[in-house]
């Protein structure tokens, strides 16, 4: 299953992930009409290729629908079930934590009914800015967003995650943002899921600014060794200091594996002999 | 248990040795590698290829001493300290009493880089103060700069005679207050000249970038990839735990990149910060260890207006 995504690459930017097959995107938004107006390419392109779509934010039924007004043929491809409209709150309590693992679930089954219903997959908006208000909102949903991401690697689902900048600071953006393979905030890495036997890709500069960013990230993304390897395509990853080094090397000794980290820079091979990383090792990929 | 002049004697037994002819040299080396091979004790020879040379032939044939292939150890300071240290580890591990190394380092660091190994000299009665060694480092008179041959008076403890005597140096200082006196810049001539690029207060993640700008591929990438490293590990020093404003300046000549980091802070409290690893390593404190390992020379200069490091990544032996 290959999503294309004409209107939607393009415009977008960030640590300049590539962009996917898939897709995943982050979108931090200040102006409301704006990303309906995003929403409305997005969907349309997932119409026009046969997939169902949906919108799921805040408010109710009616200004959902009028919010995709523009997109063609609303009313018809409501009736058909093509276009699923669905509130916030009438599914979750405003200060609710999610649980990660049931949220995966309910769009495997989601995209299951979809193909069902002959659709050729799933593709949705979620403005998800009042599940992640608070530290503890954002962990659980944190951890959601790579659980989803390595779900919509496998299975024909896409997905755009807004997020209100006027309710959210920059940094609470952040820390869902390097989740997303892709998105239009200037996050200086991003964690994101693999097809392949590498669980994990990471992309862009880890330094002392973002270590800490990335060991909540790491954390909540949770990559699981396989017969004692961590797979992680660093090929992307332009730049990596000591610290983040170390929280790698953390995370792999908590799961009693090795690290592998697939890079393309011999330095930081120099640098993990240099602190004597036992539980790191690195594949230099010319 | 301990023989010779260290005997007795708990950790470093430190020496120069100050000669001004093969005699002069030969006469302390030999006698101090036979009592070491005699004993039983590891007897190693860390010397140029001229030196070792002429000590492997004033050797008596078979005689168990150990020459280090000359060169690469030191390098760089930091790394001369993590192999040493490694090496020395190894032979208590196989629980000898003593381990006697002579060393000396290549005329070439008697020039603009001789500030990090005139503080590796001195950092040393430290690093290696938790083994059974008793170690020479030769300087040879006639050719080792005055400036130089004072710095190696104050920060060896003993000077190693020919007649077998081992006076103390009168002028030795220790390491915690030699580190931390004020040293003047020896200034780069390409500082001199109106740097490439000049930033105050940037993002470690700009200061990279400026590096790679400055790049012409006039240096090896991993040279400049090193580079970065340190850059990155310096400003976020200077932002972190100096006092602001931080100023970077980067200069490019033919043969080198060099690049300062200035702030209005003391710099590091650590006398050792550079040489040796501080902390455990998750705290941070790794930063100037790193840096001293990636770059072909660090320089740290303590001054009225605030702290400096300077880093040159490429050929540092520029004529002063």
């Amino acid at each position: 299953m290959c999503i294309h995504w004409p209107h939607g690459a393009a415009q977008v930017t960030g640590a300049g992930a590539p962009t996917t097959a898939y897709g995943h995107v982050c979108l931090a938004f200040h102006d409301p009409a704006a990303l309906d107006a995003r929403a409305v390419r997005f969907l349309a392109a997932g119409l026009a290729a046969g997939e169902r779509v949906g919108l799921i934010a805040a408010g109710g039924r009616d200004e959902l629908a009028r919010r995709l007004a523009g997109l063609p043929g609303l009313d018809d491809a409501l009736r058909r079930g093509a276009v699923q409209l669905m509130s916030v709150q009438d599914r979750y309590r405003s200060d609710a934590i999610i649980d990660p693992e049931a949220q995966v679930r309910a769009y495997a089954a989601a995209t299951d009914e979809a193909l069902a219903a002959g659709h050729t997959g799933l593709r949705v908006v979620a403005d998800a800015t009042s599940l992640v208000r608070t530290a503890a909102q954002r962990a659980a949903f944190a951890r959601y967003e790579h659980l989803i991401d390595r779900f919509m690697r496998h299975r024909p689902m896409s997905a755009i995650c807004a997020y209100d900048r006027r309710v959210l600071g920059e940094a609470a953006i952040e820390e869902l943002a390097c989740l997303h393979p892709e998105g239009n905030t200037e996050v200086l890495f991003r964690l994101y899921a693999l097809a392949g036997t590498e669980p994990v890709a990471l992309h862009g500069e880890l330094d002392p600014s973002n270590h800490e960013q990335f060991a909540a990230a790491l954390d909540r993304a949770n990559p699981r060794p396989v017969d004692g390897r961590l797979l992680v395509d660093a090929t992307g990853l332009r730049f990596v200091d000591h610290r983040s080094l170390l929280h790698l090397r953390d995370h792999a000794r908590r799961h009693g594996a090795t690290a592998v980290l697939r890079t393309s820079r011999a330095g930081t091979a120099r640098l993990v002999e240099l602190l004597e990383l036992a539980e790191v090792t690195v594949e230099v990929a010319r | 248990m301990r023989t010779g002049a260290a005997a007795g004697h708990v950790g470093y037994f430190h020496e120069a040795v100050l000669y001004d002819s093969d005699e002069h040299l030969l006469a302390v080396v030999v006698p101090f590698l036979l009592g070491g091979v005699a004993a039983g004790e590891p007897a190693i020879v860390g010397f140029g290829e001229r030196n070792a040379e002429l000590v492997r032939r004033a050797l008596p044939a078979g005689a168990e001493v150990t020459f280090l292939p000359g060169g690469e150890v030191y390098a760089r300071p930091t790394s001369a300290i993590r192999s040493y240290r490694k090496l020395l580890a190894g032979y208590v591990a196989q629980g000898v009493g003593q381990i006697r190394i002579v060393g000396e380092l290549p005329p070439i660091v008697f020039g603009a880089t001789w500030d990090w190994w005139a503080r590796y000299e001195s950092a040393i009665n430290h690093a290696y103060d938790d083994f059974p060694l008793w170690s020479m480092c030769a300087y040879d008179t006639r050719r080792t700069p005055p400036p130089v041959l004072s710095d190696v008076a104050r920060t060896h403890p003993r000077v190693a005679r020919p007649d077998g005597s081992h006076p103390p140096s009168p002028t030795y200082t220790p390491p915690e207050s030699y580190l931390t006196e004020p040293r003047p810049m020896v200034v780069d001539p390409v500082q001199r000249t109106a740097p490439l690029v000049e930033l105050t207060d940037p993002s470690p993640a700009r200061a990279r970038a400026a590096v790679q700008a400055a790049d012409r591929g006039h240096l090896r990438p991993e040279v400049v990839e090193d580079l970065m490293v340190a850059v990155s590990e310096m400003v976020t020093n200077a932002l972190r735990h100096g006092t602001a404003p931080v100023r970077l300046r980067l200069w490019s000549a033919r043969d080198r990149i060099v690049v300062t980091v200035h702030d209005r802070g003391e710099g590091p409290k650590d006398p050792y910060a550079g040489l040796l690893p501080a902390g455990d390593g998750s705290a941070g404190g790794l930063g100037l260890w790193i840096s001293h390992q990636a770059c072909d020379h660090v320089s740290l200069h303590r001054e009225a207006d605030g702290f400096t490091v300077r880093l040159t990544a490429g050929n540092p032996h520029v004529p002063v």
